[in-house]
Formats: C-alpha cells, structure tokens, sequence
C-alpha cells in the first residue's frame, strides 16, 4: 500500500539539480530525487559532501539556476518562503538560530500573533503543542536558558504550529545524549502517524537505523539510495 | 615577487592618503591609475570587483544626491526650474567616486599577505599584539556571523511570516527580533573562544615569541621609499600651489 | 604505574544555580591510561573536564571544594600558563578553538604564548604534523577543512604545548564516521607515545579504544556496567 502511495505523489520532487557556491566545486551533480510524506527519508553523507546543501535547496532556503525543485507539483521558486514554511518545516542544525523570543511560550506562538491570528486562538495552539512536545513546565523559560534537548523540541514546536505536513530536521541528534535521541525518536514517530513526512540529514548511524523507512547517501555530487 | 607587509600597508597609506586631500579630478584618476597598476601587480584576484557591481547604483545615487544639494556652475539639467546636474556638483560627485575607487582598490594591494602576516606587521610597528590579534579574530567571523543572521532571517520567514506584505514598522519590528539568535550566537562564542584561548596559554607571560619574523628587504625599502616621496611631493606641489 | 591526576571531594556548583553539579567526587587517572567519562548531558561531564584542567577555578567561577592535582600540584596553586604545559584539552567545537586561518600559524600560537624561540617551535609543529600524519596540511588554510579535520587541527594545536595529558571533551559528536575513526588512531598514538587520555562522551559509540570507563551519575564517577 505504501509502495502505490508512493507511486503517484511525491511531496518534493527535485529535477535535475546542480548546485554549486561561488567558486567552490560542484556539490550536486544533476540529481533527480523525490521525497514521500508517506515515509522517513534519512540522507547520510561525509562532513561537507552537500547534506545540508539539499536540504536547504528541497526548502526553496536555497535556489539552484540550473534544475528546478516542485513543492506539491508547483515549482519552489515561485513560493514565498512564509507560504513554504506552512507546508515544510525546517529544523536547522544549531536551534539557537530559530528563536526569536524571550520566553518558550511566545516563541511557539509569535509568528502567529504576529500575522494577526487572535490570541486565544494561537494560545490554544500553544498549549496543545506544549504539552505534545512535553515542554509543560518552561512555558516561562528563556528559550537560551535550557538543556539542547528542550531547546530543540521548542524549535521544532515553533515549527509545528504551522502544521506542516513535511519536515527537513539538520542533524536532529548532535549534542543529544541516549535518553534525549530516544525522546526525539519517539516525536518523530508520534509525528509520522500524524502524517507528516520527513527527512533527517543525520551522520548518526543507529538514529537512522531504527528510525528511517529508506537511506540516501550524498557523495560526490550524487545521490544514491543505500 | 613577495614583499613584506608592512611595505604593503605603506603603500596603501600612500595611495589612500593622496586621494583624501587631492582635489583636482584629472590628478585624482592618475591616483586611480596607479592604484590598479600597483594592485594589479600584488592581488590575488579580482573577485572582489564583482561584489562592487553592487554598489554601482549607490555609486551614481551619491553623485546624483551630491550635485542635488551643492549646486555650482553651470546648469547641466533641470526640470520645472528645479535643478538636478550642475557642472559643479557633478565634479563633486566624481570626486567622491574616484576617491572610493581609490581607497577600495588599493586596500586589496593588502590581500597577498595572510592576516597572521598583517597582524605580525603591526606587533613589528609596536601595536599591542593583544589588539591586532583581536582585530584578526573578529574579521574571521565575519561569515559566520553572516551565516547566522541568513538562518535567522530564513528561519523567521519559515515560520510563516511573510516579509514582503509587511509595511514597515512591522518589518522593522522582524529585524529587531533577529538580534536575539545572532547575539546570542555572539556571545556564546566569545564563551568558547576565550576559554580554548586560556587553555593554549594566551597572555600567559607580558611577553610572546613570534614563530614568523618580517624583515624588510632592499626592494621593501626601496618601495616604501618611493610611495612616501610620491606621496610627499604631490602633497607638497598642492600646498605650495594653493 | 604513577598517578597523573587525583580529585579528592571534589564539589562544584555554578554560582547562579543551588545544586552541586560535582558532589564529592574523587577519582584518579593513572599515567599511559585511555579513561572515558560517560555521561548523560547536563550530568556535569563538561564542568568536569573544566575542574581538571584548571578553567574552574581560573577562567570560570563558582563554588568549589576540594582539589584537583595534576602531578602532584594543586590547580588552585598553578596558573593556566603552567597547567597548559602539562595538560592539553580539546572541546566539542573546532570552530571557536582555531584562531587563524593557516594550519601552521594556529599551531605556532600556543609556543609563542609560552616565549618558546623559533627553532623549537618549528621543531615541535613539524614532529606535531609528523605524529598526526597532516604534514600535507601545514600551508592549508583552516576554513578549506572538513571539521574531522578541523577538530585534528585544534589537538595538533594543543599537542604544541607539549601536555602529558590530554583531555578530549565531546569531540566527535560534530564529526562523520571518517573523522572519528581518524581521531580514535591518534588517541591511540598518543598513548603509545606514553600520554594519558581522557575522553567525556554522552554515548558508547566512541569510546571502544578506552583502557577503562566510568560514568558520571549525580555529581559522582562510578565504574561504568552495562549502561547508563
């Protein structure tokens, strides 16, 4: 069944794609690649070999002249980023750059406020994703003032209030302790059966195993599945 | 040929000296001239001159903005008597265009050498080693810092916020929320920074080794001498000439 | 075998917070030994590595009692400049740890630090490059490296300063699998060249080379069994 879904819908589908930064060699290599939101897809890969790279460009973060990206069948390119992240949530590496706020609560719930969404409305939202996340207990908190765990699934709270039906998560597990990739692994889970599909760029290998429905590997420019 | 640093900067003193105090426009592009020459003959590459396409709208902006509030000579262009181009004011707009040139332009005459070389210049000319080697770390994380803000700036619009239908004390407000990632991002770092420095003995005694020593070779004098006269005897002509 | 380092009641808590993050702890590292510290986060493992080698009490502050000797001498009694010489300490970050942007200069820099004359200081960046087989690496600039790379940099940096002893807090956590492996073939080089080495690490994927492993519970080290 699963096999028939992915068949006919790919969520993000990237078209013979090269990218390259100034001057620097070519990270990838006219690829061709879709994505499901039926499945978690783990992209593996050395230090440098373009992970983050394709998963900013799968974002529309980054943009490539040459080879186009489809977000639902319409090109990325002409998305606004404020439409793409109601559909694709993007979990950066070092969380510190995605919050904005003085305390945990405002953090989930600012963008939301801030576009002029009432705020009972948002606040209901709020509490239902804290308590999802199990954030009870630092609505108050700074967002800097807390473990790298609890900061990261604000983070991923702040994203999820969007309710996106895709996430991109930058290696999810750096910094996180057995216990902490355990929790993480139990969100995610708890997401997929929500119907959210995922891609984790990640080195940690037993992360990947015991989370990811199927593996591709960035290397020299091309992608391939493991 | 490798010259030493110090010669560099003497010759990028000279360069961004004349074009502050020359005047004469005609003078002001043989100081441009010999600026390109004399890079040219020390860059690495002409990278940079791509990233100063950028600036080519401002460039003319500013001529335009200079001949606007200082009008002089003769009327070049105006429309419904409000005068836009006047001779003078174009002069002074040129003016400041060369002068920037000049100034950019010869500061890449800089980028042959590794900044430990630049900083091992200053200590050589009595700059505290403290200060020069503070300024060399700071402009290391100039990307960095660049990065983040970039993230920041993604990741706010992700979350849903549409920047380009924001009028502009919302998006003003936006802008200010990115402090908070990049100066927390600052000041984490200084964290890291100063305590892997400790644990490699910086400071450790008034006094530090130096594994590079500069010395200036004939041809380092000779240049050095040559920039400084040059430099003198244009200023010298201009303040005896009035 | 000789002790290198001795913690007796070793008590620290940061000053802005109430419990003691080390509580009592006492533990002794033997010379030529590979010891892992296994701890979850926030169990201490980093204020630990920063008691041994003299941060706490010289960079940052806090509540600290007890005492923590390194061959024999106290660390409240040494300053950073001596500690330095005797124990070299790697952290999680190769970013905030190299200074410049050429391999050679970031490890001339400590040497310098220490006034050491320039015949011995490139006699150390040579054998340095030599031990972790980066000679090719010497001219490179830092920012062209991967951070396998970067992070083998930042030892070669510290190894400068010549430390018998050598602290690795966190450092593979930001690496690929190439870079670790690269990393775990030092550690064991280092010990056959007769230094101690003692790595924290939040999980037991890296830490297959150790002679012997504790873990880091409630502010106490205990021998490590089985899991966490």
């Amino acid at each position: 069944m699963k096999k028939a879904y992915r068949d006919n819908e790919a969520f993000i589908e990237i078209k013979d794609l090269t990218f390259s930064y100034k001057k620097s060699p070519v990270i990838l290599n006219n690829v061709s690649i879709s994505f499901y939101k039926s499945e978690i897809t783990a992209i593996i890969g050395p230090n440098g070999s373009g992970k983050t790279t394709l998963g900013k460009l799968m974002s529309g973060i980054l943009s490539s002249e040459q080879g186009s990206v489809f977000l639902e069948g319409t090109n990325i390119k002409g998305i606004t980023l404020g439409n793409i992240g109601k559909k694709v949530g993007y979990l950066f590496q070092q969380p510190e750059r995605q919050l904005f706020n003085p305390t945990v609560k405002e953090e989930i719930g600012f963008a939301h406020l801030f576009m002029g969404e009432p705020k009972d409305k948002v606040d209901k939202k709020v509490s239902k994703i804290i308590e999802e996340l199990s954030l009870q207990g630092l609505e108050n908190s700074s967002p800097y003032k807390i473990s790298r765990g609890e900061r990261q699934r604000v983070a991923l709270a702040a994203i999820l209030i969007n309710e996106p039906s895709f996430l991109i998560l930058d290696e999810p597990t750096t910094g996180l302790d057995m216990i902490k990739k355990d929790k993480l692994s139990e969100i995610l889970k708890n997401l997929q059966q929500q119907n959210i599909g995922m891609v984790i760029i990640s080195h940690d290998k037993s992360f990947i195993k015991s989370n990811a429905d199927r593996t591709l590997e960035v290397s020299g420019g091309e992608i391939n599945e493991v | 040929m490798k010259f030493d640093p110090r010669t560099k900067l003497i010759m990028v003193f000279s360069l961004s000296t004349l074009a502050v105090f020359v005047i004469d426009i005609y003078l002001l592009l043989v100081v441009l001239l010999i600026s390109i020459v004399v890079s040219n003959y020390f860059k690495e590459n002409w990278d940079f001159l791509k990233r100063t396409k950028k600036f080519i709208t401002l460039l003319i902006g500013i001529v335009l903005i200079q001949s606007i509030f200082s009008p002089a000579g003769e009327i070049l262009l105006s429309i419904n008597n409000f005068t836009i181009l006047t001779t003078g004011g174009l002069a002074k707009g040129i003016r400041v265009i060369l002068r920037m040139l000049i100034i950019i332009i010869s500061a890449t005459i800089m980028t042959g050498s590794s900044p430990r070389e630049i900083i091992q210049a200053l200590i050589q000319w009595k700059v505290p080693y403290e200060i020069a080697f503070m300024v060399s770390l700071s402009i290391r994380f100039i990307p960095i810092l660049g990065e983040e803000a970039k993230d920041a700036f993604t990741a706010i619009q992700l979350r849903g916020v549409e920047i380009d239908k924001l009028n502009l004390t919302k998006r003003i407000k936006i802008y200010s929320y990115m402090f908070m990632p990049v100066l927390s991002g600052v000041i984490h770092r200084a964290k890291e920074l100063s305590t892997s420095l400790e644990a490699r003995a910086f400071r450790a005694y008034p006094d530090r080794s130096s594994y590079i020593k500069l010395e200036l070779a004939r041809k380092d004098y000779l240049i050095m001498f040559v920039s400084t006269l040059f430099t003198i005897s244009i200023l010298g002509i201009y303040i005896i000439m009035g | 075998m000789s002790i290198v380092i001795k913690t007796e009641g070793l008590t620290f808590s940061y000053s802005e917070q109430e419990h003691n993050i080390l509580d009592n702890l006492s533990m002794e590292v033997k010379k030529g030994e590979i010891l892992a510290i296994l701890g979850l986060s926030g169990s201490g493992k980093s204020t630990l590595c920063y008691c041994l080698s003299g941060i706490i009490p010289h960079v940052y502050s806090g509540k600290l009692s007890g005492e923590v000797r390194i061959d024999g001498h106290s660390t409240q009694e040494m300053d950073m400049t001596m500690i330095a010489t005797k124990l070299g300490i790697v952290f999680q970050n190769p970013e905030t740890q190299l200074f410049f942007p050429m391999v050679e200069s970031e490890l001339a820099f400590g040497p310098e630090n220490l006034c050491i004359d320039r015949d011995e200081i490139k006699k150390r960046i040579d054998l340095t490059l030599d031990l972790l087989n980066i000679k090719e690496k010497r001219n490179e600039k830092t920012g062209h490296l991967s951070g396998g790379q970067k992070q083998l940099i930042a030892l070669a940096s510290v190894l400068t300063l010549k430390p018998k002893i050598l602290i690795f807090d966190e450092v593979m956590s930001q690496i690929d699998e190439k870079g670790k492996n690269a990393i775990k073939d030092i550690i064991l080089q280092l010990k056959k060249e007769g230094k101690t080495v003692i790595m924290v690490s939040h999980n037991l994927d890296n830490i297959d080379i150790a002679d012997r492993i504790m873990t880091l519970k409630n502010g106490r080290l205990k021998r490590f069994e089985e899991s966490l």
